[in-house]
């Protein structure tokens, strides 16, 4: 295995840990993505990994080689570990070539070409880093990121600072360029579709606790509670023989009459279809439709059986 | 304990150690001058309970009440009138508004008390011109009131700079809002600009009640006894050490309350200007308000500068030929390599304090920060004062006879002016994202490499700037220099201070003059580089 998380426990105040026992492996070239809220301490863990903070208990192992347990801490030089931050810290001083070879080993030297066309950075390298667009900027954290050809990279949210328009090129662009390089990565962020787009596997994390660890469509199909369920995608409670299930609002279809009826309360427009807002025995559901609908108007709906979710007893009350 | 296990377990030891050594020795001075209290004379203190502190406190409480109003008026008005109004030689005011910073005190004082006497350029004109009114200005001048203004308009700059930043800094945004609200003229003034700049117009007072308190040569000319005046007179005219240690620990509390106010007041009213506040754009001036404009910018800069500085001038060239020139060159070398050599150690010492603060986010090294920043309001005399008890009261020290040395002199420097190094140093350090020194870590490259290769290339503005301020205010000193500087040792300051005091203004004139086109060069270097600072950002 190449990175090895265990029992990672990391806390600035005892009482309330921050990340409390995590465990976790990843194998060589995957894209991992660590998905949580803001504030559950997800740039705090790249930070445990890279060596920018020490963790209170457990240990990670990269290649082999422990880098922080009970008795080691390898210091963040000394890990080969690259970091790209959020806000794209490119050295205000450094031309981005001088930033991509900032305290390079020679050996790396020769990689700089191939990075710049990578990342398609090739006509800008004389410029400084505010001549450059934020993309441009992320590409040039990321060449000098994956120039030192690094065991592990880590992407503290990578896209949250781009717009709209550009974003999924970009997340195309770095997807391509991890790939080519087969460098094992571990991308933290708060939004469900960079996981879906960019991930091998998806790790959720809620209360300092692991949820799931899987590969998106394991999760999307069989999320471990409730939690996992709604973070890729909207779910609705259908009580069905005394136990409650959990059915996906585009697994919903409109029927012209069914078993199953329900009160429109709102239809909002969003692009390519409607997203409609009903009630089910005072049970709030979404659902999608070609058509916008009238508020109160009674619809009728089915759904294959199969696409039912059950989550044990215990998750109802669970977050 | 469990503070030292926490320093052996921290990752910078190293720089840890060194910034807690130097510490202990910038702070060694005045922990000894509080350990000395103790031992005090008893018939002293009362002595100076029933007869002097009285005087001294209600002298020392009157000429700040007056300094203050007065750089209150020429520094708050003016700063609103330049960061709002577009007018003719607006960009000539910002610039010359800063001047009376290189006119230290005691020349200023020197140079007023000389117009104005009854020797004068203003009483001889009278009685030439109008002997009829010549008998009202016919008055004595050494009085506090005087003094007081003089060093108002001396001191205003203070209150300038800061204004001048938090009306730039409020931005339109705030300015629109109210204007939307119906505010506007003098209210939009006094309901939403004045509340928003009081920290800053606070530290800046802060400033100048500090530099009222440290002042020696203009009270001591004018005759005005303050608690700095009584520690030189008890020590040195009535060799008094126990009364001059106390006056220098009361002169200390004063200053510890003044502080204790201004960190309370500016603390509950510390405010955070949203980033995208757009600068205001300057308005137009109506007829009545240009005047108004005009006026505010140019008393104090006529009285504050242009004044002195024209009798100086004229002292000059009136004694031109009985400058010796080779004095004049031998004085402002000795004062350019004290102020030079002071001004890069204390850079260095604010750049270890500040880097260690940064890197290791231990609580220690943050108050040590804050504690050796109170040099700078530390009277000069108390510093004197402490440092010599330092070197002839501990017997490790004593050996090396090092008062009246040099380095006891760059030390003292070093104590007091620490903090204006530091100040602009901090700020451009808070700029830059932690993320630079994360990532930096992550490229594998140490402590001391992150410093030499991205702080001090990215911080270079920074580190001039504090260069300058600290250089500008080191060249004006005089209460160290006279109490610490070595045997047969000069510098302008003492030169300008000697003539003065033995009123030979005419010889003291061109030191003088060497102090303040010195002081002007690097102003206008400083401001022009603040300037740019405010654009880019």
């Amino acid at each position: 295995m190449h990175l090895k998380v265990e029992n990672l426990i990391k806390f600035y105040n005892k009482s309330e840990p921050l990340i409390s026992s995590l465990n976790f492996e990843v194998k060589k070239g995957e894209i991992v993505s660590f998905l949580g809220e803001s504030g559950v301490g997800k740039t705090t863990f790249l930070k445990c990994i890279s060596g920018l903070e020490k963790i209170n208990s457990g240990s990670i192992t990269l290649n082999d080689k422990v880098l922080n347990s009970s008795d080691v801490f390898v210091s963040p030089q000394k890990r080969n570990i690259a970091f790209v931050f959020q806000d794209y810290p490119l050295f205000p001083h450094l031309t981005l070539e001088e930033n991509i070879i900032f305290n390079l080993e020679k050996k790396y030297v020769n990689k700089l070409d191939y990075m710049l066309s990578l990342t398609n950075l090739k006509n800008l390298t004389k410029r400084y880093p505010h001549e450059l667009s934020g993309g441009e900027q992320q590409r040039a954290c990321i060449a000098r990121a994956l120039i030192r050809e690094p065991d592990l990279l880590l992407l503290d949210e990578p896209f949250s600072n781009l717009d709209l328009a550009i974003k999924h090129n970009i997340i195309d662009e770095i997807y391509q360029i991890i790939k080519a390089t087969e460098t094992t990565t571990i991308l933290v962020t708060h939004d469900i579709n960079d996981s879906l787009n960019i991930a091998d596997k998806i790790l959720v994390f809620k209360a300092g606790k692991l949820q799931q660890y899987d590969n998106p469509v394991e999760m999307y199909c069989k999320p471990a509670n409730c939690y996992c369920a709604k973070i890729l995608g909207g779910i609705n409670k259908y009580h069905k023989g005394g136990e409650d299930f959990y059915i996906r609002a585009e697994k919903i279809k409109i029927e012209a009459l069914s078993e199953i009826s329900l009160t429109v309360k709102k239809s909002l427009f969003q692009g390519k279809e409607y997203i409609i807002t009903a009630d089910y025995n005072g049970e709030t559901w979404s659902l999608f439709s070609s058509t916008p609908l009238k508020k109160e108007e009674k619809i009728f709906v089915s759904f294959d059986e199969e696409d039912l979710i059950y989550f044990p007893p215990h998750c109802h009350n669970y977050f | 304990m469990e503070i030292v296990q926490k320093l052996f377990k921290t990752e910078n030891k190293r720089w840890l150690l060194v910034s807690l050594i130097v510490s202990t020795i910038l702070l060694a001075p005045l922990v000894l001058l509080f350990v000395n209290i103790f031992n005090i004379d008893v018939s002293a203190f009362l002595y100076l309970w029933n007869n002097l502190l009285l005087e001294y406190s209600l002298n020392t409480v009157y000429l700040i009440f007056i300094t203050s109003i007065v750089s209150l008026f020429f520094g708050v008005i003016p700063a609103w009138f330049i960061s709002n109004y577009a007018f003719r030689f607006r960009r000539f005011f910002d610039i010359a508004l800063y001047l009376p910073l290189a006119i230290p005190t005691y020349i200023m004082a020197f140079t007023y008390s000389d117009i104005l006497s009854f020797t004068g350029p203003l009483q001889s004109f009278l009685r030439a011109k109008a002997p009829s009114v010549s008998d009202v200005f016919n008055l004595d001048y050494l009085q506090i009131e005087v003094l007081g203004i003089i060093l108002g308009l001396s001191l205003y700059p203070y209150i300038y700079t800061a204004c001048r930043l938090s009306f730039s800094l409020i931005g339109s945004t705030y300015i629109n809002m109210s204007k939307s609200l119906g505010l506007s003229g003098l209210k939009l003034f006094y309901k939403v600009v004045l509340p928003l700049s009081k920290p800053a117009i606070f530290s800046g007072l802060f400033l100048v009640i500090m530099e009222v308190l440290n002042e020696y040569g203009a009270v001591k000319y004018f005759g005005v006894n303050t608690y700095t005046t009584g520690i030189f007179r008890a020590w040195f005219s009535m060799g008094n050490e126990s009364t001059a240690i106390q006056l220098a620990c009361l002169l200390l509390f004063i200053v510890f309350f003044f502080l204790f106010v201004q960190k309370t007041i500016t603390k509950k009213t510390k405010f955070y200007y949203s980033k995208n506040s757009a600068t205001q754009k300057l308005s137009p001036l109506n007829k009545n308000k240009r005047f108004y404009a005009y006026f505010s910018c140019l008393v104090p800069f006529v009285l504050g500068f242009a004044i002195p500085l024209t009798y100086i001038l004229f002292n000059f060239f009136y004694n031109f030929n009985d400058i010796n020139f080779s004095k004049l060159l031998s004085l402002s070398a000795n004062s350019i390599s004290v102020s030079t050599i002071a001004s890069l150690i204390i850079i260095c010492v604010a750049i270890l304090f500040l880097y260690v603060e940064k890197i290791s986010k231990l609580t220690i090294n943050k108050t040590l920060n804050q504690i050796t920043s109170l040099g700078y309001v530390v009277p000069g005399a108390v510093i004197g004062l402490a440092i010599i008890l330092l070197f002839t009261k501990t017997p490790f020290l004593q050996s090396f006879s090092l008062v009246g040395s040099f380095s006891v002199l760059i030390y003292a420097y070093v104590f007091r002016f620490l903090a204006v190094g530091k100040s602009p140093i901090k700020s451009s350090l808070e700029k830059h994202p932690d993320s630079f020194d994360e990532t930096a870590k992550t490229l594998g490259l140490g402590p001391f490499n992150i410093l030499r290769k991205i702080h001090f290339p990215i911080n270079k503005l920074a580190l001039i700037i504090a260069f300058i301020v600290t250089f500008v205010d080191l060249l004006k000193e005089l209460p160290i220099t006279l109490i610490l500087r070595p045997f047969n040792f000069d510098t302008l300051a003492t030169q300008t201070y000697q003539f003065a005091i033995e009123e030979m203004m005419v010889d003291s004139a061109v030191y003088s003059l060497a102090i303040i086109i010195i002081g002007t060069i690097m102003l206008v270097l400083l401001k022009s580089m603040v300037n740019k600072q405010i654009n880019a950002s």
